[in-house]
């Protein structure tokens, strides 16, 4: 099936180049670890952008729950345009517990519903992973410490795909933020720093999202 | 894994790697997985929970222990086309959802779709199906499949630690730790062809393959 899924790719690939004046916007995952920021900043880009939003933000972990993408983000650099799709995907983990949203304030049968959505949703983000995506946004927040299993396991894997990756830490705003323990935990990638909630150095990533997957 | 159509009800033996081009029969390529189907080695129509397996003692992932090896004998043997469900099943409502599949799986009955009929007979089979179709076409529904069956509780059986061990021990992408208490394996999952739709607390989930994966694409949903 992987032959067939594979031979399937390239064959739309192909008649997509053949067809196409311009190649398909490329797919953009937005990965990382729940609560990092994803979906503000998925949802900042496409505001920017398309002025719609992407998905809901929340403080509670494993907000997103499926991924949700946005297609066709015109990206404007230096006078060229990047069209990309992102998706912004539910947050990895290797392991949930519906007792970690009790906290907040939510009913036992809710928050075990909620797991059960957030674990549907991590198989949900490595199927993408997997099948779907061009390129990778890894969002970390960066006042947590980035050596995790999750982390390290993510990266490995998009290391092994061969996709191009940006790392960003995002959380800037925040003082304990830490971004040279975010660039030396992955010092094969570059790390953009970044406030995803108050559009800090948005220009820089979109930069980077240019120059890396246009 | 036992496998069924969610379209024609045909089933597929455990570990099956023939839906993944889709159903023989109707070319559906949606598919409900039921792991505790008991096959017709069984005494037909035995009500009695044979595998004690429970709301949280299933995991989600490929085989269900003697279960399933039985299924496979079961479905080699009979093979019977799965879309006339056979309604006699007793005990569906005292037992659980793994524990009742053993009347179901008489020589003549199909032994996919018992987990699927909550009361037994053709219409609700039919409708349960197409919830299934609709949960897993619907991805912003809070719904979490128990429109197929509601997860039964049920007293624990002596061996009930043992299952539970067996399956976690085939357990490979994801594991029900309690409910609402999952492990996951993200290297499996990565690994995974199918994507997984709809997680349930008794080990059932529903899967769509790549190409209705493409096809209905249900991430599609801004
Ligand atoms: N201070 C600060 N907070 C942020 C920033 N970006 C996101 N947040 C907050 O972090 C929390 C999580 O943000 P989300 O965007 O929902 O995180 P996510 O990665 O999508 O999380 P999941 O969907 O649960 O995986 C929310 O309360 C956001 O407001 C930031 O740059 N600075
Ligand atoms: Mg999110």
């Amino acid at each position: 099936m992987g032959l067939f899924a594979d031979l399937r790719d390239s064959v739309s690939r192909v008649t997509a180049s053949l067809f196409a004046d311009d190649s398909e916007p490329k797919r953009i995952g937005i990965y990382g670890p729940p609560n990092a920021g994803k979906t503000t900043l998925a949802n900042r880009i496409a505001r920017d952008w398309t002025g719609d939003a992407v998905g809901p933000e929340s403080h509670i972990p494993h907000e997103t729950r499926r991924a949700r993408r946005k297609e066709n983000v015109e990206i404007e650099r230096n006078g060229k345009t990047v069209t990309i799709d992102i998706v912004d995907t539910p947050g990895v983990t290797t392991k949930v517990d519906y007792s970690q949203f009790l906290d907040h304030d939510m009913e036992k049968d809710e928050a075990v519903r909620r797991s059960r959505e957030a674990t549907e949703g991590v198989a949900e983000a490595m199927h993408w992973l997997r099948e779907d995506v061009d390129g990778v946004i890894y969002v970390l927040d960066a006042t947590n410490d980035p050596f995790t299993q999750v982390n390290t396991m993510l990266i490995g894997i998009i290391e092994s795909r061969d996709l191009p990756v940006l790392i960003l830490a995002n959380k800037t705003d925040l003082d304990d933020a830490n971004i040279q323990r975010v660039s030396n935990a992955f010092p094969q990638h570059e790390t953009i720093p970044l406030s995803a909630l108050e559009g800090e150095n948005m220009d820089e990533v979109y930069d980077k999202i240019a120059a890396y997957f246009g | 894994m036992p496998h069924q159509c969610t379209n024609c009800g045909h089933v597929f033996a455990d570990g099956s790697k023939e839906m993944l081009s889709g159903c023989p029969d109707c070319g559906g390529n949606k598919f409900q997985y039921h792991p505790s189907e008991i096959p017709a080695d069984s005494p037909s129509g035995d009500p009695t929970p044979s595998d004690g397996s429970d709301a949280d003692s299933s995991t989600v992932s490929g085989a269900v222990g003697r279960a399933a090896d039985r299924v496979r004998d079961a479905v080699a043997e009979a093979d019977t086309p799965a879309d006339d469900p056979t309604p006699d099943d007793e005990g569906d409502t005292q037992s659980d959802p793994a524990a009742d599949s053993p009347g179901a799986t008489a020589p003549d009955a199909d032994p996919g779709v018992r987990a699927a009929t909550p009361d037994d007979e053709d219409g609700a089979q039919a409708t349960a199906r197409s919830e299934v179709v609709d949960v897993s076409t619907l991805p912003d529904q809070p719904t979490d499949g128990r429109v197929v069956e509601e997860p039964d509780t049920d007293e624990a059986e002596p061996d009930l630690e043992d299952l539970r061990e067996e399956l976690n021990d085939q357990f490979e992408s994801i594991r029900i730790v309690a409910p609402g208490q999952y492990e996951l394996n993200l290297m499996e999952l990565y690994d995974r062809q199918e994507y997984i739709i709809a997680l349930q607390e008794d080990g059932q989930y529903v899967i769509e393959v790549p190409d209705a994966w493409e096809a209905a694409d249900p991430t599609d949903v801004e």
